[in-house]
């Protein structure tokens, strides 16, 4: 998994490419955390994201949940075989998803 | 007396009752007699107590030569459970059995086997000095029943004509291939059972130094070729050899349908003598062989040894091959027959040579056929290492890539699409965390995962086993995907999407072990 960021003062992008799993969550969880304080819109771009199982999906929950808190969170360019298990796993509902 | 040798008969029993007397007799006789060779002949003693035994080491201490000849099975149990066959000569009485008029049930590298009664088989051994032949085998057979391989162990030594011959109980037992001659219906059931058992040997470690190394035999076939073989492709058949790897598993040596009987419902495997360890690879060749290379240029040399047909022997050994491998793909069961057919050529013609093929117009003929094989597969095999189908390995997270890639590799013949790709990886990244994180915590253990395919089916089956603490994932109950992101829980998410994505996902908790099974339909 490969991660990059860009802020615009309130608002952040992160990318995610490759596999978001059991192994690389933990990864994103920090870079997520280490970098959403002061930002109020975060938008996570999908486009390459290939890959994501269970440990992937909680990292979301908890990121969205945190980014409520203080602003929004949402996801962009999510590809139609990572939207099946969003819409599976009902996150396709609790996820603002463009 | 006999050129200084002296032959003394004991008789009856020989206890605390009678032992000084013997004594008294014994030494009467040896008067005179320096530290000639003593004989004692044992054919008519039927027991020996410890003070019997007392008597036969105050002989031993004046006559330091000494052999008791003709020992009963009884004595015999005596002395060698006091460890007197470690301190003197020691030799056993042999009951002598004919073996003519009896049924032929198994024939193995060493030895041909017969039904002498309904309870008993002998294994007449070719070579007649075979009682070390016979001990060696003994103790492979104790060794392999010890590390959970059922088969029969010899319980006496017997004299056939010129030959020794070791006899075994094997009641209403049949070989394998006295079931394929005679009950065509029970073809895919020998199948099944040929495959799994063999697949429980090579599963089979041996504790180090207890079965020698198959590739130290191997080399051997490699260096009878020197001769018969231009430099080069010599060169590469003994490097695709030295490339294999060694292994600690244990293999047969000589695993063909004469070999394994069935016995009141019980499979069995006989003719232990060529044990050893190393990669199946080894094994697979003289499967092979067994079944068509032999028979490859006459085809009914299979039907004299096995008693079934050419075209049975090769339709059980590519459905055999394909229970092993776990695999329908006809290009796997290829690939993996190709690299078996490159030991097994190398060992036959070499065999054929030694057995005076080369005198033969037929003989020839057939070693010409063999070797053209051999010359071209050497232009095409570059190893002879196969992956098998099951992985062992500890259950820890960090080895999640090494078991996605492992599954991914042994799916491909499926050609699933990408998306039934990611759903596969992602239920098997949920089995195996959970047993990483779960089955053992907070002690560490073992996977296993077993991938077999069927393309006729069109579907891939994945077998998680593990021996930690019994846990029924199937029986987890689902999350409620429709809660708002406030009330949702993180946890429960892993079982349910495998439930979701997958055709199939069941449980069962036997032999102390979780196994779990994946379904995913192409």
């Amino acid at each position: 998994m490969e991660l990059n960021f860009e802020s615009n003062n309130t608002a952040a992008v992160i990318g995610i490419t490759g596999r978001l799993d059991t192994v690389t969550a933990p990864e994103l969880e920090d870079y997520i955390n280490a970098r959403i304080i002061g930002i109020e819109t975060l938008t996570l771009d999908c486009a390459g994201l290939e890959y994501i199982s269970s440990a992937g999906l909680r990292v979301l929950l908890r990121a969205q949940k945190k980014m409520a808190a203080c602003g929004k969170m949402k996801l962009i360019n999510v590809s139609p075989i990572i939207m099946e298990i969003f819409e599976i796993t009902g996150f396709s509902e609790i996820l603002t998803i463009e | 007396m006999n050129n200084g040798l002296i032959t003394i008969p004991l008789s009856g029993r020989i206890d605390s009752t009678n032992a000084a007397e013997t004594e008294k007799k014994l030494f009467e006789q040896l008067e005179g007699s320096g530290a000639s060779p003593i004989v004692l002949d044992a054919s008519h003693l039927s027991y020996i107590s410890s003070a019997g035994l007392r008597v036969l080491l105050r002989v031993k201490k004046t006559h330091p030569d000494l052999t008791i000849r003709d020992v009963s099975s009884e004595v015999f149990e005596i002395l060698e459970m006091t460890g007197f066959t470690e301190m003197m000569q020691v030799e056993k009485a042999y009951k002598a059995v004919s073996i003519e008029g009896c049924e032929e049930i198994g024939r193995g590298a060493n030895g041909t086997v017969y039904r002498v009664d309904r309870d008993n088989v002998v294994k007449v051994y070719n070579n007649a000095d075979a009682l070390e032949d016979i001990q060696h085998e003994r103790e492979m057979a104790k060794l392999a029943l010890i590390l959970g391989i059922p088969t029969a162990i010899s319980y006496d030594v017997v004299k056939v004509g010129e030959s020794y011959g070791s006899v075994f109980e094997l009641l209403n037992a049949n070989s394998f291939s006295k079931i394929l001659a005679t009950e065509p219906d029970k073809f895919d059931w020998c199948v099944k059972e040929f495959a799994d058992m063999l697949k429980r040997i090579h599963g089979t470690v041996v504790p180090e130094g207890k079965l020698p190394n198959v590739k130290d035999e191997a080399r051997g076939w490699a260096r009878f070729m020197r001769d018969w073989l231009p430099e080069e492709t010599h060169a590469k058949l003994t490097s695709l050899i030295e490339a294999v790897p060694d292994s600690d598993h244990m293999i047969h040596g000589d695993y063909h349908p004469k070999n394994i009987m069935l016995q009141d419902g019980e499979v069995l495997v006989i003719d232990m003598d060529t044990l050893s360890v190393g990669d199946p690879i080894f094994e697979l060749c003289s499967v092979f062989n067994a079944f068509l290379g032999f028979s490859e240029y006459d085809h009914n040399v299979v039907k004299e040894f096995q008693g079934f047909d050419h075209d049975v022997s090769e339709r059980f050994y590519y459905a055999a091959l394909s229970r092993y491998l776990g695999t329908t793909s006809e290009t796997k069961l290829r690939e993996v027959t190709d690299k078996a057919r490159v030991l097994g050529y190398t060992h036959l013609i070499g065999w054929k040579i030694r057995h005076g093929a080369l005198e033969t117009e037929n003989g020839r003929a057939e070693v010409a056929f063999w070797k053209e094989q051999l010359l071209g597969l050497l232009t095409t095999v570059d190893t002879l290492v196969f992956q098998p189908n099951e992985l062992e390995i500890e259950a820890d997270k960090e080895n999640l890539p090494e078991v996605l890639s492992f599954i991914e590799e042994h799916v491909e013949p499926l050609g699933l699409s990408e998306k039934g790709k990611m759903q596969l990886d992602l239920a098997a990244e949920e089995i195996f965390v959970n047993i990483a994180n779960y089955a053992y915590a907070p002690e560490h253990g073992m996977a296993k995962i077993l991938v077999e395919t069927d393309e006729t089916m069109n579907e891939a089956v994945i077998t998680f086993s593990d021996e930690g603490r019994p846990f029924d994932p199937t029986k987890k109950a689902d999350p409620s995907v429709s809660l708002s992101a406030d009330e949702r829980t993180p946890g429960g998410l892993g079982i349910f999407l495998t439930k979701k994505l997958m055709d199939g996902f069941s449980y069962e908790y036997r032999d102390g072990k979780n196994i779990l099974k994946l379904t995913k339909k192409a």
